[in-house]
């Protein structure tokens, strides 16, 4: 099959400045990686404007908006949801109620808290099933990447694979978390720039937003009204389960409990900006639908044939390529592709890093060998770098014998996020949650999603769509781990509450008022929450 | 807390705003020298002219305020 895109010089001109940059800027900041604090967690000294920016791109990753992109061209407006239900609340709930247990308690990862909250076991459940899951993850990235880019662009497919791995690799190596959190930054300026001209152009096109709700069915223009029933709407489900199982389950179960989200914010510098993290990227959170639902809408508008094929095959992750080919000339489509790039491979670091600190803190330096010093540890971790980068490219060898993984992998993900919530929220804010409680809260909660979903495929459990039935999985997980949690931890011997200060609301030193009013992270986070109301109301 | 041990590792803006202005150079000048044909598809837009432009802008705005934050008094 010919290349769908074809590229000029300025277009793999674009392509290699960003390639370049990436690489000078990791180079530049090896001199800085002295400690593991500066590996690991880029010092604890970034802006929250920085660690704001760059834990919303660490979320949006490529495959997020390709795949978003193909939502609203299956399901219309009501992906909004995704992002204003599904995300926003969550965000804001970190920044202001949970970064203060994360940060304050100096731990480095989200299973050291575990540890520190509950016991090793929880701990270990958690950092083993978590390291495993993310650098399965960035496998993934990396072979989705390269197909993409075969079939679109005809570039090959060991070729991209083994070149972006030695770029993350270079960067990751030599800068760790800091490399990362700057390419994040790096890529959230070029999605906007590469993608923007296809919003003007699609919108220009089609005659605007009401130009688009004339080509397209009532159902696509509309997030809530058709909520009411599941069968009244394409995504197959009904309000309760959006706002239960997406809206509170699934979204705070990714958002705070995610460690390669959570670590952007332990790289503030501080805990007023640590909270601030959250909240600030939660802005440019709400506007993103701006360049992933209108493509989808417009895509369905004015590509027939895509639509067609879409509609039979179910496959609508062509979406945003064929869009790009449709409307862009060369050097903006250069930008677009470099767009899309960098996210692949933001991805892929963020997964990395991710792992080579869980990995090194939370299962070498905790079973393997403890109690070395500091450089050991950093230098571990670099070498754990190099493995984790290893294997991600052997699992993007075993993805394409068996693509399925990949729906798996996502999957796999919303068993452990949903009940790790109820965990974290006990923990955070119950005094009375004790550590066997946890853990055997936490393993029930995984128990049940996946029996859920093994009942759901064996036809015992009927949703009207498969959409609805992770929703429900979830929500029926976290209520799991929620309930036995409780009920385990009556029962069991609670930790001294000396143990406990700095862990749990209540038992933590209150933070003297020193912020001034307009900064403080409740102001802002309640801002960010009438903004997003008020967006569902204006798309209801 | 020690805000001036590391302060900012590397000044974001410097890569960030060279690259910016690096693409909005080419860009326009693609723009100026490309023929017509190319921007059919982007409804007769010059599309690179323009928006090559606000990149450029962008680029050169953070590239100045890094050279000024890095002339000024250290305190």
């Amino acid at each position: 099959m010919a290349p769908v895109i074809s590229l000029h010089l300025i277009d793999y001109a674009i392509i290699g400045g960003y390639i370049l940059v990436m690489i000078l800027v990791g180079y530049s900041l090896r001199k800085y990686m002295r400690t593991g604090e500066d590996f690991f967690l880029s010092g604890r000294s970034l802006p929250g404007w920085i660690t704001g920016l760059a834990f919303l791109s660490a979320n949006l990753g490529a495959l997020e908006v390709i795949g978003m992109v193909a939502n609203s061209a299956k399901y219309g407006i009501m992906t909004v949801h995704f992002y204003w239900v599904g995300a926003i609340p969550a965000m804001i709930f970190l920044g202001i109620f949970m970064m203060p247990f994360y940060y304050g308690s100096k731990v480095k990862t989200v299973p050291e808290y575990l540890k520190l909250r509950y016991n090793e076991a929880t701990r270990g459940l958690n950092a083993i099933s978590f390291a495993i899951m993310t650098v399965l993850m960035s496998g993934i990235s990396l072979y989705a990447m390269a197909l993409l880019f075969k079939l679109m662009l005809g570039w090959s497919l060991t070729g991209s694979i083994l070149f972006a791995a030695v770029v993350v690799l270079l960067y990751v190596f030599w800068g760790g978390l800091s490399s990362s959190i700057y390419n994040e930054v790096i890529q959230f300026f070029l999605i906007w720039l590469g993608l923007l001209p296809l919003v003007f152009l699609g919108l220009k096109n089609t005659g605007g937003l009401a130009g688009l709700a004339k080509k397209l069915p009532e159902a696509f223009m509309h997030s809530w009204k058709y909520l009411g029933s599941a069968s009244n709407n394409p995504l197959g489900i009904e309000w309760m389960g959006v706002i239960l199982g997406l809206g509170f389950v699934l979204s705070f179960g990714y958002w705070t409990t995610d460690f390669l989200v959570v670590q952007r914010a332990l790289a503030s510098k501080n805990i007023a900006s640590s909270r601030m993290t959250p909240i600030i990227a939660s802005f440019p959170k709400m506007l993103v639908p701006i360049i992933v639902v209108i493509p989808g809408l417009v895509a369905v508008a004015v590509l027939p044939e895509f639509s067609q094929t879409a509609a039979q095959s179910g496959e609508y992750n062509s979406a945003l390529i064929l869009l790009m080919s449709h409307y862009l000339p060369n050097g903006v489509l250069g930008l677009a592709i470099t767009a899309l790039l960098a996210s692949f491979m933001s991805g892929m670091a963020g997964n990395v890093t991710a792992f080579n600190t869980v990995w090194t803190y939370d299962i070498y330096g905790t079973y393997i060998k403890k109690g070395k010093p500091d450089q050991h540890y950093l230098k571990v971790g670099k070498y754990t770098t190099i493995a984790g980068v290893v294997i991600s490219v052997g699992t993007a060898y075993i993805v394409q014998s068996f693509p399925n993984l990949m729906d798996y992998m996502q999957l796999i993900f919303s068993f452990f996020n949903a009940p790790l919530f109820a965990t974290f929220l006990l923990g955070m804010f119950w005094k009375g949650a004790t550590p066997w409680g946890g853990f055997f809260g936490l393993l029930s909660g995984i128990s049940v999603a996946a029996g859920h979903y093994i009942l759901y495929k064996l036809g015992v459990f009927h949703y009207t769509s498969e959409m609805g039935a992770n929703f429900y999985q979830a929500w029926w997980a976290w209520l799991t781990d929620f309930v036995v949690t409780i009920g385990v931890s009556l029962f069991t011997q609670k930790k001294a509450i000396s143990e406990l200060t700095g862990l749990v609301y209540g038992l933590s030193p209150k933070e003297k008022g020193t912020i001034k009013f307009y900064l403080r992270p409740e102001v802002w986070g309640s801002v960010a929450l009438i903004a997003t109301l008020v967006l569902n109301f204006l798309f209801w | 807390m020690e805000e001036n041990k590391k302060a900012h590792l590397l000044d974001l803006k410097l890569p960030l705003g060279g690259l910016l202005s690096f693409y909005g150079l080419i860009m326009v000048f693609y723009g100026l020298f490309s023929g017509k044909e190319a921007y059919q598809r982007s409804l007769g837009i010059n599309l690179n002219l323009f928006w090559g432009a606000l990149i450029l802008v962008i680029g050169a705005a953070l590239l100045l305020s890094s050279f000024r934050k890095r002339r000024a008094p250290k305190p």
